[in-house]
């Protein structure tokens, strides 16, 4: 008979808020992603209430919430709140086994994890000053040269020329940018060249906690084919991408709630995940869509199979 | 699920500073009034930067104001900021030192007030007037070791003054530590930097009494050395207190006590501060009060001090169960190897401090001392302090991370603010950095039991 017990994770980052909910075996029930602005409350309802209702359930039904992001501290009903980075750890181990470096790339903030065969948080190191390197570097880019932000990667692939972008501050990259096309520099070489010195920024945070394979890329940027492609140049190795990617936080709180649950004790006084042996889904990662659409009813976890393998 | 918003709350100061800095404080504060009026009690004045010379001038008949000190007292009171805009507007820009640029604000200030000129900070009188109340100088000597900016800055304070203030400048040598026989407090190469040095003070002694007209005292230099050596030890014999379990009092009760040690007159109001911050530590021992409620972790914490934030980082770290407990501007720096010092001929004792800088040490040497320190203090993580505008102290620091890592087993975060300066200071980083390690503490020490 399988259990009802249900979990929700949240992550209310910031440009988008994410919501998942997961069984007491660690499969994903629901998830949704909701972007509306900076820890947004009204972004964080919606994508709450998404994940509830993909999940059919309400509130009152969930065995546990735990919150994570900058806006960790608003959500309501959480029990607990964890870091983005042990929450990033936890949900990534869960949904590639045996990962030892986690690059986690937002829309504000870039992150560099380490973790043990266990899954544990060993190092970790965050971009140090202003949004150099992250999500947002890239939507200057995509308004720069007037391209939907979907199509971004694409472009990017299409760039051969590398013409040096310097700078590292998304503003100022903008000057950049428009300083190119007034050149009249194609816009492939442009993006190309823009993704280029992002990864190298981002290899540098690497650096600072070590080189450690398999890497896995999450955050919104790892759904940019670009992203991915031009940091496995920079590594030198392929860089695994989950299915989903922006939802690693979420669901990584969720499984937090579950094993404080599983344990027996009140999720605010667990300490996370650690009992020994770290916990496993006992079935594939599954779930639905990221975009706000509802996932799969409840109880029937989908499998969709292993991650997407780019790069390398 | 319906959101509410949630309700604003005061978060409980759980630090339990100690009460005798309170005396330190007061002590400190007759310090400056008396300097500020030093000129119209007919004393000399010495502008000094760097190591504690202030024996020297004590001997010498000076009166004297340590620059960093009082740039640091500014920001401390939260009133930098007329300082720092009359800096600017002489064209010091936000990445020169906080210290440098706050001071220097400070001597734009006092040259424009003898002359009667207008700073342009418009609408800050009231705020100005601490930063622009230090007597003009008399001399300027420089006693910096290991910091590219500090000999530049008295050099530029020396323009300023139109190049009318005559300045003594101390060289210290880098301790490389990469020799041989080079070891903390050992080699040739420590041997013969600490003569080199203590030459250079013979000549600045000469080099006063010629200037100032006064004959040097020995006599009173060999009993405030004696005071300040004294004070020392009491100093060293409460850190070594606080490695207790749970740590009876932190580094920012120790922070508190570091304008005392590093420039009050060597006196025996000195000691009695001194011997009243180890009895209470002591006595809390006795009483069993610890320094944080509910001690959970112990850190080290690495950088010069923030502060403008003194009293918000001690509470900050105290909301997390945190005791700060050591760090390199703590534990070494300010006579802390008080044996050096031969009260009968101090000068070599002396010379050896200054080049005891945190800033004058090569990679090994910070790194034995910074290993030494987590060890015996039982330290369970590290946060790195990266002060902007300091390069001296942050150069080595992810190399101090990385060993501390490799050899102990200690994680690090870093965080960024500066010495004078809270514009460089970002909550959620520090936050969420410290926040994290912690939650990674506690995994490991869940798997270790």
């Amino acid at each position: 008979m399988t259990s009802w017990r249900r979990y929700l994770g949240v992550d209310l980052g910031s440009t988008t808020a994410k919501a998942v909910v997961v069984a007491e075996d660690g499969a994903i029930v629901s998830s949704s992603a909701i972007a509306m602005g900076a820890v947004s409350r009204a972004g964080m309802q919606k994508a709450v209430d998404a994940a509830l209702a993909g999940a059919e359930i309400a509130a009152a039904d969930l065995s546990g919430t735990v919150s994570t992001g900058y806006g960790r501290r608003l959500v309501p009903g959480a029990q607990r709140t964890f870091t983005e980075i042990t929450c990033h750890a936890r949900g990534t181990s869960a949904m590639v086994p045996g990962c030892r470096l986690v690059i986690d790339i937002g829309g504000q903030d870039s992150k560099a994890i380490t973790v043990d065969e266990a899954g544990f948080v060993q190092e970790f190191a965050m971009n140090d000053r202003c949004a150099s390197g992250t999500g947002r570097f890239y939507e200057v880019l995509a308004t720069s040269v007037e391209v939907p932000i979907e199509e971004l990667g694409a472009l990017a692939l299409r760039g051969s020329n590398d013409l040096e972008i310097s700078t590292m501050c998304a503003t100022f990259a903008e000057t950049e940018i428009v300083s190119l096309l007034a050149q009249d520099a194609p816009v492939a070489d442009i993006a190309s060249s823009v993704h280029r010195a992002i990864a190298a920024r981002t290899l540098a945070l690497v650096a600072q906690v070590g080189r450690h394979e398999p890497v896995v890329l999450t955050g919104g940027v790892a759904q940019n084919p670009a992203a991915v492609e031009f940091l496995a140049r920079a590594l030198g190795t392929e860089v695994l991408v989950p299915e989903h990617p922006q939802i690693t936080g979420a669901y990584g709180a969720a499984l937090l709630a579950r094993d404080a649950d599983r344990r027996g004790r009140p999720v605010a006084d667990d300490v996370a995940g650690a009992d020994g042996l770290f916990p496993r889904p006992s079935e594939p990662h599954a779930c639905g869509s990221c975009d706000g659409t509802i996932g799969a009813p409840a109880g029937h976890p989908v499998d969709l199979g292993l991650p997407l393998r780019l790069g390398g | 699920m319906t959101v509410t918003m949630p309700t604003t709350t005061t978060t409980p100061d759980r630090s339990r500073r100690l009460a005798v800095t309170r005396e330190g404080g007061r002590m400190i504060a007759e310090y400056w009034d008396e300097l500020f009026t030093a000129r119209e009690r007919g004393k000399q004045i010495v502008w000094y930067n760097g190591g504690a010379l202030n024996p020297i001038f004590q001997a010498a008949g000076l009166a004297w104001c340590h620059g960093e000190a009082f740039a640091a007292r500014l920001a401390a009171q939260q009133l930098e900021g007329p300082a720092q805009l009359a800096g600017a507007e002489y064209g010091y820009n936000a990445e020169l030192c906080s210290y440098s640029r706050t001071h220097l604000g400070c001597a734009v200030l006092t040259l424009q007030g003898d002359e009667g000129g207008s700073t342009g900070v418009v609408g800050m009188h009231d705020q100005a007037e601490l930063a622009s109340r230090l007597p003009r100088p008399d001399f300027f000597v420089n006693n910096y070791a290991g910091c590219s900016t500090g000999q530049q800055w008295d050099e530029i304070s020396y323009r300023v003054f139109d190049k009318e203030v005559p300045i003594f400048n101390i060289s210290h040598p880098f301790l490389w530590g990469n020799k041989p026989d080079a070891g903390y407090l050992a080699g040739e190469e420590w041997e013969s930097a600490s003569r080199y040095v203590r030459d250079q003070l013979v000549d600045l002694i000469a080099w006063l009494e010629e200037r100032s007209g006064n004959r040097f005292d020995w006599d009173l230099l060999r009993e405030s050395m004696t005071y300040i050596k004294r004070a020392a030890e009491l100093r060293r014999e409460g850190l070594e207190l606080c490695k207790a379990k749970p740590a009876p009092a932190t580094f920012w009760d120790w922070i508190s006590c570091v304008a005392p040690i590093n420039f009050l007159p060597g006196d025996q109001r000195l000691v009695d501060y001194f011997q009243a911050v180890k009895d209470e530590i002591q006595d809390r021992i006795d009483r069993g009060i610890s320094g944080v409620e509910n001690e959970r972790y112990r850190m080290y914490f690495d950088g010069i001090m923030n502060w403008n934030k003194l009293g918000f980082l001690s509470r900050k770290f105290a909301e997390h169960g945190v005791a700060v407990l050591a760090g390199r501007y703590i534990q070494n720096a300010f006579w802390q190897e008080p044996q050096l010092i031969d009260t009968d001929d101090p000068l070599l004792g002396m010379a050896q401090h200054y080049l005891l800088c945190p800033t004058n040490h090569g990679t090994k040497t910070l790194d034995y001392l910074t290993l030494r320190d987590c060890a015996e203090y039982d330290v369970d993580g590290i946060v790195f302090h990266s002060t902007r505008t300091c390069r001296a102290f942050t150069g080595p620091q992810r190399l101090l991370a990385r060993s501390a890592q490799n050899n102990l087993g200690i994680p690090s975060i870093f965080f960024e603010g500066d010495v004078a300066d809270a514009s460089f200071y970002k909550e959620e980083i520090l936050e969420s950095r410290l926040t994290a390690m912690l939650e990674a503490i506690d995994v490991k020490r869940a798997q270790a039991s």
